[in-house]
């Protein structure tokens, strides 16, 4: 019985001593007489293409009405009203402290964005705990009513929110 | 008081099993401790990395991935967008300023940003906080300028007037290098905890000369190589970067923008809103963190159950302990208050000791964590929930010893005096 161990001596000195590995750069792979790539083809920017088709399409869904009329005579009113929070801005103890209050959940889709004047714009100062998006809260505070002839800000609502608590179904 | 003195000095008697019961405890209690801590710190991170910014706009992707990527630094871009689309919003009329980020390349496995002037003055993290510079001053029209994270600096050991190469690429060791255009240092930001401190910020400029004479996918060859110098000489406008930041006049404005360029017709576009992309990304992670934390729950459990074996084990040797304990005039509710206590005993042992090595662990881990994860875990006190939990377990452990008392409650009132062994 031969014991394998002088065969795999062998072996490996035998490759330690025929084999020489060559270290390769990356350049090595290309043929040093290979014919210079093709300058790249000329670019036509199409891109005005899809806003003349679009244009036959009629227009975008654009916001409805980014300056909506609002209800003056609501401003310094206390109010209570049922929403959905839109994050803005979260705090480092995770609760958000600054947000958009929407009458429905999520950006849907299929319709055009709210009017500006069917959002709040809302802040807390100890801000609230969102554990789902799609979980309707009361937010409750005097509303702010920025007029539309307002130089500085846009027109619509806002709340410095004094309580915040979900909505459960009657 | 004598009822604690002689659980003591029972456990005394028994030290070896006792230790080994405290360290099971110790232990279990810590990585319950350190998962909560883990837990509440990524978010935290998360949360302080951006704020003031309306609008993330990138290639169609996801949202989640979007904030990712342009924000996090975690993961990779699907497609860059054109130049033209951010120069088209960036001059929308409800847009107050726009942030360029083009991505890509690293250095030393830190990412390397390419922006504008517009990043160092309207980038926020935190609560609004705007960045800083440590020293030195932003990157100015000379493209081959580099203002560095403050992690970056300390970690590589960088000071101003340095220069740098960076890598094609994002891998920690790079083996494609834009060798032969060097960065010099001129900005060293101050420290925010975000991660901007793991990052280089290059102007557009630079970006593009960096990759101006790469062509097909390779850095050109031999004398169609560009030098420095002749980068410089170029036209770098910036043709395609990969995300961009928006802040909007009015946030009542948000929703509308945010359809229009969903819907824009030149190229294909995703705006999203960071807050709804963390919240997204938080009730994904909520799943992982929650199965973590029932993990580390049951692994308290198993340490107050090996608590528990070991008394219940220890209930039958010591039925002498417990008769001398009986003609000495103990009542059988004093056995069972012995029990009781040695069961606190040993919890609050463990729980004092699982703390101990939470903060040590702390204290090792900090440095490490910081550098590869850019997660900052603070030397703090322990929260109301960790307070919470900690009370969850004691309550937990003398329930628990009260399965051991009332045997030995039991026990007591059946031998008497008279042992039969």
């Amino acid at each position: 019985m031969h014991s394998p161990l002088p065969i795999l001596l062998l072996c490996l000195v035998s490759s330690w001593a025929t084999a020489e590995i060559r270290e390769l750069r990356w350049s090595e792979l290309v043929p040093a007489d290979a014919p210079p790539p093709a300058p790249p083809a000329a670019m036509h920017d199409l891109s005005q293409l899809a806003d003349v088709l679009a244009a036959e399409n009629g227009p975008a869904a654009a916001q409805q009405h980014p300056n909506a009329p609002v209800v003056q005579a609501l401003d310094g009113l206390e109010v209570r009203l049922p929403g959905y929070i839109v994050p803005l801005e979260i705090s480092e103890q995770e609760r958000v402290v600054e947000f958009l209050l929407v009458p429905y959940f999520g950006a849907c889709i299929h319709v055009p964005p709210p009017p500006s004047n069917q959002i709040v714009h809302a802040t807390s100062e100890p801000g609230v705990k969102v554990e789902q998006l799609y979980q309707p809260f009361w937010i409750e505070g005097p509303l702010r009513v920025e007029p539309a002839s307002s130089e500085l800000a846009e027109a619509g609502y806002s709340m410095q929110a004094q309580r915040i608590f979900p909505y459960d179904l009657p | 008081m004598h009822l604690l003195r002689l659980a003591l000095a029972s456990l005394n008697n028994r030290r070896f099993t006792a230790l080994l019961t405290v360290m099971a405890i110790a232990l279990s209690v810590c990585l319950l401790l350190a998962v909560e801590r883990i837990r509440t710190e990524a978010r935290t991170s998360f949360a302080s990395t951006i704020s003031g910014t309306d609008l993330v706009v990138g290639a169609r992707s996801g949202p989640v991935n979007l904030l990712l990527y342009s924000v996090f630094r975690i993961g990779n871009a699907t497609n860059n967008i054109r130049w033209e689309s951010f120069e088209h919003f960036a001059n929308h009329p409800r847009v107050r300023w726009a942030i360029p980020l083009s991505l890509g390349d690293s250095h030393r496995g830190y990412r390397v940003l390419g922006t504008n002037l517009a990043y160092f003055e309207h980038y926020r993290y935190g609560r609004k906080q705007p960045l800083a510079l440590a020293e030195g001053r932003p990157f100015a029209t000379d493209p081959f300028e580099v203002v560095l994270g403050a992690e970056v600096a300390q970690r590589l050991n960088y000071r101003l007037g340095d220069s740098l190469v960076l890598a094609h690429g994002v891998a920690r060791i790079s083996l494609l290098q834009h060798d032969d255009k060097p960065f010099e240092v001129v900005g060293i930001l101050q420290r925010t905890g975000t991660p901007v401190d793991r990052t280089l910020h290059i102007s557009l400029a630079g970006m593009e000369a960096l990759h101006a004479d790469w062509r097909h996918g390779v850095p050109a060859q031999g004398a169609a190589r560009l030098s420095a110098a002749q980068a410089r000489e170029l036209p770098l406008q910036p043709r395609q970067i990969t995300a961009f930041l928006l802040g909007l006049d009015s946030r009542l404005a948000t929703f509308g923008l945010q359809r229009e360029i969903n819907g824009y017709h030149s190229e294909p576009l995703q705006a999203v809103l960071p807050g709804v992309a963390l919240q997204e990304l938080w009730s994904l992670m909520g799943t992982a963190e929650q199965a973590l934390l029932v993990i580390s729950l049951f692994v308290v459990l198993i340490g107050l159950v090996g608590m528990l074996t070991a008394i219940l084990t220890s209930l039958n040797e010591r039925r002498r302990e417990m008769a001398i304990l009986r003609s000495v005039g103990a009542r059988p509710w004093h056995i069972a208050g012995l029990l009781v206590a040695e069961a606190l005993l040993l919890a609050v042992a463990g729980m004092l000791l699982g703390v101990a090595l939470l903060y040590l662990a702390i204290l090792g881990a900090q440095g490490p964590l910081q550098a590869h994860y850019g997660l900052y875990v603070p030397l703090r006190w322990p929260g109301q929930h960790e307070w919470r939990l900690l009370g969850a377990v004691l309550c937990a452990a003398v329930l628990m010893g009260g399965v051991p008392a009332w045997r030995a409650y039991r026990q007591s009132l059946v031998d008497g005096l008279s042992i039969r062994l």
